[in-house]
Protein backbone atom coordinates (compact mmCIF):
# COMPACT_ATOMS: atom_id res chain seq x y z
CA UNK A 1 0.00 0.00 0.00
CA UNK A 2 2.20 2.64 -1.13
CA UNK A 3 1.66 6.35 -1.22
CA UNK A 4 0.17 8.12 -3.87
CA UNK A 5 2.66 11.24 -5.05
CA UNK A 6 -0.54 12.74 -6.70
CA UNK A 7 -2.86 12.16 -4.23
CA UNK A 8 -0.71 14.65 -1.76
CA UNK A 9 -2.36 17.62 -0.90
CA UNK A 10 -1.09 20.30 1.44
CA UNK A 11 -3.97 20.72 3.75
CA UNK A 12 -3.54 22.73 7.25
CA UNK A 13 0.00 24.24 8.07
CA UNK A 14 -0.48 25.84 11.24
CA UNK A 15 -3.62 25.12 14.35
CA UNK A 16 -4.49 27.66 15.78
CA UNK A 17 -7.77 25.64 17.27
CA UNK A 18 -9.22 27.69 20.31
CA UNK A 19 -11.33 25.07 22.10
CA UNK A 20 -14.64 25.91 24.42
CA UNK A 21 -13.50 27.98 27.25
CA UNK A 22 -9.63 27.56 26.17
CA UNK A 23 -7.07 29.05 25.09
CA UNK A 24 -6.11 31.83 22.03
CA UNK A 25 -3.36 29.84 20.37
CA UNK A 26 -2.42 26.40 20.31
CA UNK A 27 0.87 25.22 20.70
CA UNK A 28 -0.17 21.69 18.35
CA UNK A 29 1.39 22.14 14.34
CA UNK A 30 -0.60 20.06 12.11
CA UNK A 31 1.56 19.27 9.00
CA UNK A 32 0.89 17.87 5.66
CA UNK A 33 -1.83 15.48 4.42
CA UNK A 34 -1.06 12.83 2.21
CA UNK A 35 -3.29 9.82 0.85
CA UNK A 36 -2.58 6.55 0.58
CA UNK A 37 -4.63 4.06 -2.13
CA UNK A 38 -7.09 2.94 0.26
CA UNK A 39 -7.26 -0.81 -0.05
CA UNK A 40 -10.17 -2.24 -1.60
CA UNK A 41 -12.35 -3.80 0.74
CA UNK A 42 -14.35 -6.53 -0.60
CA UNK A 43 -17.69 -6.99 0.22
CA UNK A 44 -17.64 -9.61 3.27
CA UNK A 45 -19.51 -12.82 2.62
CA UNK A 46 -22.77 -13.21 3.97
CA UNK A 47 -22.48 -14.96 6.58
CA UNK A 48 -19.21 -13.44 7.88
CA UNK A 49 -21.56 -10.24 7.97
CA UNK A 50 -24.20 -11.85 9.96
CA UNK A 51 -21.63 -12.22 12.45
CA UNK A 52 -20.85 -8.90 12.63
CA UNK A 53 -24.99 -8.64 13.97
CA UNK A 54 -25.39 -11.26 16.31
CA UNK A 55 -26.40 -10.44 19.82
CA UNK A 56 -24.57 -10.66 23.12
CA UNK A 57 -25.51 -13.08 26.00
CA UNK A 58 -25.23 -11.08 29.10
CA UNK A 59 -26.14 -6.73 29.40
CA UNK A 60 -23.05 -5.21 30.68
CA UNK A 61 -23.50 -3.40 33.94
CA UNK A 62 -20.70 -1.17 35.69
CA UNK A 63 -18.35 -2.24 38.00
CA UNK A 64 -19.18 0.84 40.30
CA UNK A 65 -22.46 0.19 39.87
CA UNK A 66 -23.56 -3.59 39.69
CA UNK A 67 -26.77 -5.07 38.96
CA UNK A 68 -29.00 -6.53 42.11
CA UNK A 69 -32.63 -7.26 41.40
CA UNK A 70 -33.51 -5.12 44.61
CA UNK A 71 -31.73 -1.84 42.83
CA UNK A 72 -33.43 -2.81 39.19
CA UNK A 73 -37.05 -3.25 41.02
CA UNK A 74 -36.78 -0.33 42.79
CA UNK A 75 -35.45 1.71 39.56
CA UNK A 76 -38.48 0.30 37.89
CA UNK A 77 -41.06 2.02 40.24
CA UNK A 78 -39.25 5.28 40.21
CA UNK A 79 -38.98 5.29 36.71
CA UNK A 80 -43.17 4.80 36.86
CA UNK A 81 -43.79 7.27 39.58
CA UNK A 82 -45.06 10.99 38.18
CA UNK A 83 -44.09 11.82 42.20
CA UNK A 84 -40.56 12.20 40.87
CA UNK A 85 -41.37 15.25 39.16
CA UNK A 86 -41.69 18.29 40.62
CA UNK A 87 -45.28 18.47 39.80
CA UNK A 88 -46.25 15.18 40.16
CA UNK A 89 -47.13 14.66 36.60
CA UNK A 90 -44.55 13.53 34.30
CA UNK A 91 -42.60 10.25 35.08
CA UNK A 92 -39.53 8.32 33.17
CA UNK A 93 -42.18 6.58 31.73
CA UNK A 94 -43.98 9.26 30.09
CA UNK A 95 -41.58 9.92 27.15
CA UNK A 96 -40.00 6.43 27.50
CA UNK A 97 -43.17 4.73 27.39
CA UNK A 98 -42.95 0.58 26.54
CA UNK A 99 -45.88 0.92 24.63
CA UNK A 100 -43.43 3.09 22.02
CA UNK A 101 -40.79 0.60 22.72
CA UNK A 102 -39.64 3.20 25.34
CA UNK A 103 -40.34 6.39 23.42
CA UNK A 104 -43.50 8.86 22.92
CA UNK A 105 -44.44 8.71 19.54
CA UNK A 106 -44.36 11.61 19.30
CA UNK A 107 -42.06 14.19 17.14
CA UNK A 108 -40.81 16.20 20.07
CA UNK A 109 -41.02 15.64 23.90
CA UNK A 110 -43.82 16.60 26.04
CA UNK A 111 -42.40 18.87 29.21
CA UNK A 112 -43.72 20.58 32.38
CA UNK A 113 -46.74 22.33 32.08
CA UNK A 114 -47.44 20.09 28.53
CA UNK A 115 -44.88 22.23 26.77
CA UNK A 116 -42.80 20.55 23.75
CA UNK A 117 -39.54 20.52 24.05
CA UNK A 118 -36.55 20.80 21.63
CA UNK A 119 -35.93 17.42 20.72
CA UNK A 120 -37.89 13.92 19.76
CA UNK A 121 -37.71 12.00 23.09
CA UNK A 122 -35.37 8.81 22.28
CA UNK A 123 -35.41 5.20 23.23
CA UNK A 124 -33.83 3.75 25.95
CA UNK A 125 -34.03 0.21 24.77
CA UNK A 126 -30.25 -1.25 24.53
CA UNK A 127 -28.86 1.57 26.82
CA UNK A 128 -26.44 -0.79 28.85
CA UNK A 129 -24.23 -0.94 25.77
CA UNK A 130 -24.48 3.22 25.79
CA UNK A 131 -21.36 5.36 25.49
CA UNK A 132 -22.50 8.79 25.53
CA UNK A 133 -26.11 10.07 26.24
CA UNK A 134 -28.89 12.51 24.94
CA UNK A 135 -28.89 13.03 21.58
CA UNK A 136 -25.79 15.13 21.95
CA UNK A 137 -23.58 13.15 24.31
CA UNK A 138 -23.72 15.40 26.93
CA UNK A 139 -24.47 12.31 29.37
CA UNK A 140 -21.50 10.19 29.81
CA UNK A 141 -23.37 7.73 32.24
CA UNK A 142 -26.78 6.18 32.50
CA UNK A 143 -26.54 7.16 35.81
CA UNK A 144 -26.06 10.88 35.01
CA UNK A 145 -28.27 10.70 31.85
CA UNK A 146 -31.20 9.67 34.32
CA UNK A 147 -30.91 12.88 36.15
CA UNK A 148 -30.89 14.92 33.93
CA UNK A 149 -34.36 15.20 32.64
CA UNK A 150 -35.59 14.62 36.51
CA UNK A 151 -34.24 17.94 37.11
CA UNK A 152 -34.15 19.77 33.98
CA UNK A 153 -36.62 22.82 34.67
CA UNK A 154 -38.28 22.12 31.26
CA UNK A 155 -38.60 18.29 31.96
CA UNK A 156 -39.72 16.97 35.12
CA UNK A 157 -38.13 19.61 37.44
CA UNK A 158 -37.51 18.39 40.44
CA UNK A 159 -34.16 18.55 41.76
CA UNK A 160 -32.59 15.49 43.52
CA UNK A 161 -32.27 17.10 46.97
CA UNK A 162 -35.95 17.93 46.59
CA UNK A 163 -37.16 14.94 45.25
CA UNK A 164 -35.13 13.04 48.13
CA UNK A 165 -37.43 14.44 51.18
CA UNK A 166 -40.67 13.73 49.04
CA UNK A 167 -39.89 10.04 48.62
CA UNK A 168 -38.43 9.40 52.36
CA UNK A 169 -42.32 10.61 53.13
CA UNK A 170 -43.63 7.69 51.17
CA UNK A 171 -42.71 4.38 54.22
CA UNK A 172 -42.73 1.89 51.23
CA UNK A 173 -40.03 3.67 49.16
CA UNK A 174 -38.45 3.47 52.58
CA UNK A 175 -37.65 -0.09 52.86
CA UNK A 176 -37.44 -0.26 49.47
CA UNK A 177 -34.32 1.63 49.34
CA UNK A 178 -33.04 -0.18 52.68
CA UNK A 179 -33.53 -3.66 50.43
CA UNK A 180 -31.43 -2.13 47.39
CA UNK A 181 -28.28 -0.10 49.36
CA UNK A 182 -28.36 -1.47 52.67
CA UNK A 183 -25.17 0.59 53.61
CA UNK A 184 -26.38 3.74 51.55
CA UNK A 185 -29.52 6.26 52.33
CA UNK A 186 -31.90 7.73 50.20
CA UNK A 187 -29.65 10.45 48.54
CA UNK A 188 -29.82 11.44 44.96
CA UNK A 189 -26.95 9.36 44.04
CA UNK A 190 -28.67 6.22 45.25
CA UNK A 191 -32.20 7.38 43.32
CA UNK A 192 -30.46 7.49 39.69
CA UNK A 193 -28.50 4.47 40.40
CA UNK A 194 -31.17 2.33 40.93
CA UNK A 195 -33.22 4.13 38.06
CA UNK A 196 -29.94 3.60 35.51
CA UNK A 197 -29.63 -0.42 36.67
CA UNK A 198 -33.54 -0.66 36.60
CA UNK A 199 -33.03 1.05 32.92
CA UNK A 200 -30.03 -1.51 31.81
CA UNK A 201 -32.64 -4.54 32.24
CA UNK A 202 -34.76 -3.02 29.08
CA UNK A 203 -32.96 -4.73 26.51
CA UNK A 204 -34.01 -5.99 23.03
CA UNK A 205 -35.46 -9.64 22.87
CA UNK A 206 -35.04 -11.75 19.55
CA UNK A 207 -35.96 -10.46 16.61
CA UNK A 208 -36.82 -12.42 13.12
CA UNK A 209 -33.51 -10.68 11.81
CA UNK A 210 -31.86 -12.39 14.75
CA UNK A 211 -33.78 -16.13 13.86
CA UNK A 212 -32.45 -15.42 10.32
CA UNK A 213 -28.84 -14.82 11.03
CA UNK A 214 -28.93 -17.58 13.37
CA UNK A 215 -29.72 -19.83 10.48
CA UNK A 216 -33.80 -19.59 9.84
CA UNK A 217 -33.91 -18.66 6.58
CA UNK A 218 -37.81 -18.36 6.31
CA UNK A 219 -37.52 -16.07 9.39
CA UNK A 220 -37.78 -12.68 7.66
CA UNK A 221 -38.87 -11.90 3.67
CA UNK A 222 -36.75 -12.21 0.50
CA UNK A 223 -37.22 -8.33 0.63
CA UNK A 224 -35.62 -7.89 3.57
CA UNK A 225 -32.27 -10.42 3.27
CA UNK A 226 -32.20 -8.14 -0.62
CA UNK A 227 -32.84 -5.04 2.09
CA UNK A 228 -29.92 -6.09 4.46
CA UNK A 229 -27.47 -6.53 1.69
CA UNK A 230 -28.18 -2.88 0.53
CA UNK A 231 -27.85 -1.82 4.19
CA UNK A 232 -24.26 -2.64 4.05
CA UNK A 233 -23.73 -1.87 0.43
CA UNK A 234 -24.92 0.56 -1.67
CA UNK A 235 -26.98 2.50 0.40
CA UNK A 236 -23.52 2.80 3.06
CA UNK A 237 -25.76 2.50 6.57
CA UNK A 238 -23.80 -0.11 7.91
CA UNK A 239 -21.27 3.11 8.45
CA UNK A 240 -22.40 4.28 11.08
CA UNK A 241 -25.80 2.06 11.91
CA UNK A 242 -22.98 -1.13 11.95
CA UNK A 243 -23.22 -4.08 14.44
CA UNK A 244 -25.84 -5.72 16.20
CA UNK A 245 -26.60 -2.64 18.04
CA UNK A 246 -27.35 -0.87 14.61
CA UNK A 247 -24.89 1.92 15.76
CA UNK A 248 -21.31 3.40 15.63
CA UNK A 249 -22.10 5.49 19.37
CA UNK A 250 -21.00 8.37 16.84
CA UNK A 251 -22.19 12.12 16.09
CA UNK A 252 -23.12 12.95 12.77
CA UNK A 253 -24.59 16.00 11.27
CA UNK A 254 -26.97 13.95 8.38
CA UNK A 255 -28.15 16.81 7.14
CA UNK A 256 -31.53 17.77 8.01
CA UNK A 257 -32.63 21.57 7.47
CA UNK A 258 -32.96 22.74 11.48
CA UNK A 259 -31.26 25.09 13.56
CA UNK A 260 -30.29 22.71 16.50
CA UNK A 261 -26.74 22.84 16.88
CA UNK A 262 -26.53 19.45 18.49
CA UNK A 263 -23.48 18.57 19.89
CA UNK A 264 -21.76 21.74 18.34
CA UNK A 265 -22.96 23.76 21.47
CA UNK A 266 -20.35 21.70 23.17
CA UNK A 267 -17.43 21.39 20.85
CA UNK A 268 -18.84 24.98 19.18
CA UNK A 269 -15.45 25.50 17.38
CA UNK A 270 -15.13 21.99 15.82
CA UNK A 271 -16.71 21.96 12.64
CA UNK A 272 -18.13 18.60 12.17
CA UNK A 273 -19.80 18.88 15.61
CA UNK A 274 -22.04 21.36 14.36
CA UNK A 275 -25.83 20.24 13.67
CA UNK A 276 -24.29 16.43 14.90
CA UNK A 277 -26.38 14.32 16.94
CA UNK A 278 -26.24 10.75 18.06
CA UNK A 279 -26.44 7.88 15.81
CA UNK A 280 -29.85 6.05 16.95
CA UNK A 281 -29.41 2.17 17.43
CA UNK A 282 -31.85 0.47 15.40
CA UNK A 283 -33.34 -2.19 16.88
CA UNK A 284 -36.95 -2.08 17.31
CA UNK A 285 -37.39 0.86 15.00
CA UNK A 286 -40.21 0.17 13.24
CA UNK A 287 -41.84 1.05 16.58
CA UNK A 288 -41.00 4.09 17.52
CA UNK A 289 -41.19 7.10 14.41
CA UNK A 290 -41.85 9.40 13.92
CA UNK A 291 -38.10 10.08 13.79
CA UNK A 292 -34.89 11.95 13.82
CA UNK A 293 -33.51 14.17 16.46
CA UNK A 294 -36.30 16.72 15.70
CA UNK A 295 -38.99 14.42 14.86
CA UNK A 296 -39.12 15.54 11.27
CA UNK A 297 -39.96 12.63 9.40
CA UNK A 298 -42.85 10.50 10.03
CA UNK A 299 -42.05 7.33 8.48
CA UNK A 300 -38.84 4.65 7.93
CA UNK A 301 -39.84 5.32 3.87
CA UNK A 302 -39.60 9.20 4.69
CA UNK A 303 -36.49 8.24 6.47
CA UNK A 304 -34.51 6.25 3.49
CA UNK A 305 -35.80 8.99 1.21
CA UNK A 306 -33.86 11.90 2.99
CA UNK A 307 -30.61 9.88 2.96
CA UNK A 308 -31.09 8.65 -0.58
CA UNK A 309 -31.09 12.16 -1.12
CA UNK A 310 -28.30 13.14 0.68
CA UNK A 311 -29.14 16.26 3.10
CA UNK A 312 -28.37 19.66 3.55
CA UNK A 313 -25.24 20.96 2.12
CA UNK A 314 -23.31 22.75 4.90
CA UNK A 315 -19.23 22.41 6.48
CA UNK A 316 -20.38 20.25 8.75
CA UNK A 317 -22.60 17.81 7.06
CA UNK A 318 -21.14 14.23 7.02
CA UNK A 319 -18.59 13.19 4.31
CA UNK A 320 -20.84 9.96 4.33
CA UNK A 321 -24.00 11.93 3.52
CA UNK A 322 -24.28 11.72 -0.52
CA UNK A 323 -27.36 10.81 -2.59
CA UNK A 324 -27.27 7.41 -2.92
CA UNK A 325 -29.44 6.79 -5.73
CA UNK A 326 -31.40 3.93 -4.84
CA UNK A 327 -34.20 3.18 -6.27
CA UNK A 328 -37.92 2.78 -5.08
CA UNK A 329 -37.53 -0.70 -4.96
CA UNK A 330 -33.99 -0.76 -2.80
CA UNK A 331 -35.82 1.53 -0.53
CA UNK A 332 -38.43 -0.38 0.01
CA UNK A 333 -36.24 -3.57 0.64
CA UNK A 334 -34.21 -1.58 2.92
CA UNK A 335 -37.43 -0.51 4.69
CA UNK A 336 -38.43 -4.70 4.74
CA UNK A 337 -35.34 -5.19 6.27
CA UNK A 338 -36.04 -2.57 9.35
CA UNK A 339 -38.52 -4.15 9.66
CA UNK A 340 -37.51 -7.02 10.87
CA UNK A 341 -35.47 -5.55 13.83
CA UNK A 342 -38.39 -5.36 15.61
CA UNK A 343 -38.66 -8.01 18.76
CA UNK A 344 -40.55 -10.06 21.25
CA UNK A 345 -39.13 -7.11 23.59
CA UNK A 346 -40.13 -8.22 27.45
CA UNK A 347 -44.24 -7.27 27.68
CA UNK A 348 -43.93 -4.50 30.82
CA UNK A 349 -46.22 -5.17 33.72
CA UNK A 350 -47.19 -1.44 35.41
CA UNK A 351 -46.33 -2.06 38.89
CA UNK A 352 -48.34 -0.73 42.10
CA UNK A 353 -46.38 1.65 43.15
CA UNK A 354 -45.46 2.33 46.73
CA UNK A 355 -48.02 4.36 48.90
CA UNK B 1 4.24 39.00 6.64
CA UNK B 2 1.33 36.61 6.64
CA UNK B 3 3.69 34.67 3.65
CA UNK B 4 6.66 34.72 5.86
CA UNK B 5 4.71 32.68 8.56
CA UNK B 6 3.60 30.26 5.66
CA UNK B 7 6.83 30.12 4.68
CA UNK B 8 8.50 29.52 7.96
CA UNK B 9 5.72 26.84 9.08
CA UNK B 10 6.15 25.14 6.32
CA UNK B 11 10.14 24.80 6.56
CA UNK B 12 9.53 23.56 10.31
CA UNK B 13 6.75 20.90 9.17
CA UNK B 14 8.92 19.83 6.42
CA UNK B 15 11.53 19.36 8.92
CA UNK B 16 9.71 17.83 11.27
CA UNK B 17 7.99 15.45 9.02
CA UNK B 18 11.55 12.99 8.87
CA UNK B 19 12.39 9.94 9.79
CA UNK B 20 10.49 10.44 13.28
CA UNK B 21 7.33 10.28 11.42
CA UNK B 22 7.04 6.71 10.99
CA UNK B 23 7.86 6.20 14.83
CA UNK B 24 4.75 7.51 16.09
CA UNK B 25 2.31 6.42 13.80
CA UNK B 26 -1.41 6.15 15.17
CA UNK B 27 -4.02 3.54 12.92
CA UNK B 28 -7.93 4.30 13.06
CA UNK B 29 -8.89 1.09 11.66
CA UNK B 30 -12.21 -0.34 13.15
CA UNK B 31 -12.99 2.76 14.57
CA UNK B 32 -10.10 2.65 17.24
CA UNK B 33 -6.80 4.40 18.03
CA UNK B 34 -4.47 1.45 17.59
CA UNK B 35 -2.17 2.91 21.05
CA UNK B 36 -4.21 3.83 24.31
CA UNK B 37 -1.27 6.21 25.12
CA UNK B 38 1.75 7.59 23.74
CA UNK B 39 4.95 8.87 24.61
CA UNK B 40 7.27 12.00 22.08
CA UNK B 41 9.59 14.16 22.64
CA UNK B 42 8.38 17.81 22.19
CA UNK B 43 8.42 18.60 18.55
CA UNK B 44 8.43 15.07 17.35
CA UNK B 45 5.56 14.32 14.75
CA UNK B 46 2.81 11.97 15.82
CA UNK B 47 1.37 10.49 12.38
CA UNK B 48 -2.88 10.13 12.39
CA UNK B 49 -3.49 7.42 9.58
CA UNK B 50 -6.65 7.06 8.57
CA UNK B 51 -6.69 3.12 7.69
CA UNK B 52 -10.54 3.10 8.54
CA UNK B 53 -13.59 3.02 6.41
CA UNK B 54 -15.29 5.71 7.66
CA UNK B 55 -14.17 9.71 8.14
CA UNK B 56 -12.64 10.48 11.58
CA UNK B 57 -12.05 13.97 13.40
CA UNK B 58 -9.04 13.33 15.14
CA UNK B 59 -8.45 16.40 17.99
CA UNK B 60 -6.85 17.22 21.16
CA UNK B 61 -9.39 18.22 24.62
CA UNK B 62 -6.17 19.90 26.07
CA UNK B 63 -6.11 23.55 25.17
CA UNK B 64 -2.21 23.86 25.68
CA UNK B 65 -1.87 21.23 23.02
CA UNK B 66 -5.09 21.87 21.07
CA UNK B 67 -5.38 20.89 17.65
CA UNK B 68 -8.53 19.67 15.28
CA UNK B 69 -7.45 17.68 12.08
CA UNK B 70 -11.35 18.18 11.07
CA UNK B 71 -12.75 15.56 8.69
CA UNK B 72 -10.03 13.30 8.11
CA UNK B 73 -11.03 11.00 5.14
CA UNK B 74 -9.77 7.36 4.60
CA UNK B 75 -6.82 6.80 2.98
CA UNK B 76 -5.40 10.25 4.80
CA UNK B 77 -2.64 11.05 7.00
CA UNK B 78 -1.49 14.06 9.08
CA UNK B 79 1.30 15.03 10.93
CA UNK B 80 0.77 16.75 14.24
CA UNK B 81 3.92 18.31 16.62
CA UNK B 82 3.53 19.53 20.30
CA UNK B 83 5.24 22.16 21.45
CA UNK B 84 4.56 21.98 25.31
CA UNK B 85 5.59 19.36 27.65
CA UNK B 86 2.58 17.57 29.06
CA UNK B 87 -0.09 14.87 28.33
CA UNK B 88 -2.46 15.08 25.23
CA UNK B 89 -6.18 13.85 25.28
CA UNK B 90 -6.85 13.12 22.08
CA UNK B 91 -10.20 11.73 20.73
CA UNK B 92 -12.37 11.10 17.71
CA UNK B 93 -15.10 13.63 17.55
CA UNK B 94 -16.96 11.56 15.96
CA UNK B 95 -16.50 8.39 17.33
CA UNK B 96 -16.52 8.62 21.70
CA UNK B 97 -15.06 5.06 22.06
CA UNK B 98 -11.86 6.53 20.35
CA UNK B 99 -9.42 8.34 22.81
CA UNK B 100 -5.99 8.29 24.01
CA UNK B 101 -3.11 10.39 25.51
CA UNK B 102 -0.14 11.37 24.17
CA UNK B 103 2.40 12.61 26.79
CA UNK B 104 4.96 15.06 24.92
CA UNK B 105 8.21 14.99 26.78
CA UNK B 106 11.37 17.72 26.65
Amino acid sequence: MGRHPALKVLTVLVAIVPLAGGIARAAALVGETTHMRAESVPVSALSQLKANYRQPDTIPFPPSDPYTPEKALLGRMLFDDTRVSGAGGLACASCHNPAFAYGDGLAKGIGAGLKPLDRRSPSIVNGAWGVLFMWDGRASSLEEQASGPIEGPREMNQPLDRLVPVLAKIPEYQSLFAAAFPRRKMTPETIVSAIATYERTIVSGVAPFDEWIEGDEAAIPDAARRGFTLFNTKAGCASCHGGWLFTDDGFHDTGLPDDDLGRGQLFPRVVMMRHAFKTPGLREVASRGPYMHDGSLPTLEAVIAHYNLGGRDRPSKSELMTPLGLSADEQADIVAFLRTLTSSIRPSVIPTLPR
Amino acid sequence: MRINLLIRTAVLVLLSSGAGAADHLVHQKGRAFSVATMTVARGEPVVFENDDTVPHNVMSTTPENAFDLGSQMPGNSTPVTFDRVGVVAVICAIHPRMHMTITVTN
